[in-house]
């Protein structure tokens, strides 16, 4: 028992050696270390994030370390939230980034901005803020700098989820990872979401095709007047105030579909490209 | 507080149309029949207060947009008449603001938004204030609060400059300050500065009488009081798998709890989260029904179970150790290790105590000088956070 009590200490501290690797304010030159390296918990993360931490708990936060790094009048705050899996590192990038821009090949993907930076990897959310300089400073060339160096010492994926890459590109907004209720409704527990021109589509995981049809099963039930559509293993295609015209199928373990969309037809047309592409 | 209730009803045969400028006329509403089918549903009784000095008439339950990621909740509250939206600049970089914008931006006339910005300098905030407008797509903004303040010094002159040059430029209609600390200081402080109008601040059942005072203080002064994190943080925080959870996760006490805040007479709106539409008909629950005794037992049974653990970080204890320990940050390191699986960093914290205070065994202490006014079992749980760390 002392043997595992002194590994798991082991352990615990070569962890936080490891995390602190990341965080180097000389990862650009000219930058220096300001105050201690900053630890929050999801139990006190509303101490530095205010109501803002909802948004990082709903995505299954674990904890966030954080420097601050300055050089001269300039302010670099980066912080790295630690979440509980790649997809949802995944997910709160997508949720903050910028939707007019596009997504930079950072790690699993980021942003960069003038004055401010957003990257995923592995199970990693990295921030990265530029304050103290004149708004119309672009300090883009820094931040990228940093990012790269911080992404040698960050361990994790660097490929964003296999399933993005089945939602059609052809007027595609944005995509994201909702971390609950997919369209508002709470059997859809978290899936991906693909905002397009006209419409959305989404894709949630369960665990098995037997809970998938479960799913299907009791959204059916939920919807009136739901009529039966050729889509995937099952679906049903329906006109709802909200979601307009809906289709939503069960290939596998897969739950898919299109909503806000004119009519059911168009909803169950889309719908039956994304189950194409769903291996 | 001027309150007063009526019943908005929404026709919701079948597929409902979606009823848009609900703040007139009367219809049915099916709690279950958001964007699907259902039995046919009571109607939805909505309660009114005015919002201090603005004079607002705001749905006693509003909505906190935060965490919400798809606008067919929002508007789906907003047709059946909740007239109270809350969002942030600052939510989802954001993002949140765009969202709530898109889902509004038909009904803006009969909704009360407000958002908030936690720049520093006047600049900042008016620069903040004119992307809020810009992304709620809307000229106004009702209610603009000074983001996260939890003490008098977080407010300097020229941020209420900021403030009140937008209340003349008309781009704001009213003033506020969000807070979730140091409440039972501020609020009176911004009651007798007389230049804002609402306060949004962390209030729930397991606060104690002098954060009642506070707010009646605020109410007093004219000020319009809306409550957010009415569950008293117990649920979003705990995870499935903390040994928490089943404690913290009691069936009806989200809404006992939202009740309570209701109650209040001095709280004119309270601004739950929501991500779905099932979350939206149970919060609704909240203005259906009273606060009743049956909501109070389940409170006070809900506050046992979570007494012996839950610090509220009131900051009572401060001093208090006769040996010097910091007890509520002990307290809060334990809850990282045990509450959130965080053993390391907890550990780390303890281990960057003073080596004395390292040293202290609370059980060599007869009797423990620490007496917790809400009940945790402070020797206890010191001995446990000295035996998993030390």
């Amino acid at each position: 028992m002392r043997t595992f009590g002194l590994l798991l200490t082991l352990l615990s501290t070569a962890g936080a050696a490891r995390a602190q690797a990341y965080l180097d304010c000389h990862f650009a030159p000219g930058w220096e270390q300001s105050g201690e390296v900053r630890q929050y918990a999801a139990g006190n993360l509303y101490d530095y994030k205010d109501g803002a931490a909802e948004g990082y708990l709903i995505f299954g936060f674990a904890q966030m370390r954080g420097i601050t790094c300055k050089s001269g009048a300039e302010t670099l705050d980066i912080d790295v939230s630690e979440m509980s899996d790649a997809d949802s590192a995944y997910g709160i990038f997508t949720a903050n980034l910028d939707p007019s821009l596009p997504i930079a090949k950072l790690g699993m993907g980021g942003q960069v901005q003038r004055q401010s930076a957003g990257f995923a990897k592995g199970g990693y959310y990295v921030e990265m803020v530029v304050t103290g300089v004149n708004p119309d400073c672009d300090r883009s060339a820094m931040l990228n700098a940093f990012a790269a160096r911080m992404l040698e010492h960050i361990e994790g994926s660097d490929s964003p989820p296999e399933a993005l890459e089945w939602f059609s590109k052809e007027n595609l907004l944005s995509v994201r990872l909702v971390p609950e209720s997919v369209l508002g409704l709470r059997q859809l527990k978290r899936g991906y979401v693909a905002k397009y021109k006209q419409g959305q589509a989404f894709l949630v995981i369960e665990a098995s095709p037997e809970s998938a049809a479960e799913v299907l099963k009791s959204l059916r039930e939920r919807f009136d007047g739901a009529l039966p559509a050729q889509v995937g293993d099952e679906a049903f295609q329906v006109k709802a105030p909200y979601l307009d015209g809906i289709c939503i199928f069960r290939k596998g373990r897969y739950l898919g579909g299109y909503a806000n969309l004119p009519g059911p037809q168009e909803a169950a047309f889309l719908a039956a490209k994304l189950a194409a592409q769903i291996p | 507080m001027d309150s007063k209730t009526s019943r908005r009803e929404f026709l919701s045969a079948g597929l409902m149309v979606p009823v848009v400028g609900a703040s007139s006329g009367l219809g049915f509403f099916s709690p279950s029949g958001d964007s699907a089918s259902g039995p046919a549903g009571s109607p939805v009784k909505l309660n009114y207060k005015t919002l201090g000095r603005t004079g607002l008439k705001v749905t006693t339950v509003g909505f906190g947009c935060m965490i919400t990621s798809d606008p067919s909740v929002i508007e789906r509250a907003a047709d059946i008449g909740i007239n109270y939206f809350d969002t942030a600049r600052g939510y989802q970089h954001g993002n949140n603001e765009r969202m709530v914008g898109a889902a509004l931006g038909a009904r803006r006339k009969q909704v009360v938004i407000a958002t908030k910005s936690g720049s520093q300098t006047k600049d900042a905030l008016l620069s903040d204030l004119d992307t809020s407008l810009r992304e709620l797509d809307t000229d106004y903004i009702d209610i603009w609060h000074l983001h996260g303040k939890g003490s008098p010094a977080d407010i300097r002159d020229d941020m209420i400059e900021a403030q009140q040059l937008a209340k003349k430029q008309g781009r704001i209609r009213f003033a506020g300050v969000s807070t979730h600390a140091g409440q039972q200081q501020l609020l009176p402080w911004l009651a007798g500065k007389g230049v804002f109008d609402v306060v949004l601040t962390a209030y729930n059942f397991s606060m104690d009488a002098s954060m009642e005072q506070a707010i009646a203080t605020a109410a007093k002064a004219g000020m319009g009081v809306v409550a957010m994190k009415v569950m008293a943080g117990g649920y979003r925080r705990v995870r499935p798998d903390d040994p928490l959870y089943k404690k913290l996760q009691q069936p009806g006490a989200m809404l006992a709890a939202l009740k309570w805040v209701i109650d209040k007479p001095n709280v004119a709106t309270t601004i739950p989260s929501m991500t779905d539409m099932d979350q939206l008909d149970e919060n609704l629950k909240a203005m259906a029904h009273p606060f009743s005794a049956g909501d109070e037992k389940l409170l006070a049974a809900h506050l046992d179970r979570i007494r012996p653990l839950y610090c509220r970080m009131c900051g009572r204890c401060d001093g208090a150790c006769q040996r010097g320990l910091p007890v509520a940050d002990m307290l809060r390191w334990l809850t990282y290790a045990d509450g959130y699986g965080q053993f390391a960093l907890a550990r780390e914290k303890f281990l960057q105590l003073p080596p004395e205070l390292a040293a202290v065994r609370c059980g060599d202490c007869a009797e423990c000088t620490v007496k917790c006014l809400h009940g945790v079992q402070v020797s206890n749980r010191m001995a446990r956070a000295q035996a998993l760390f030390a």
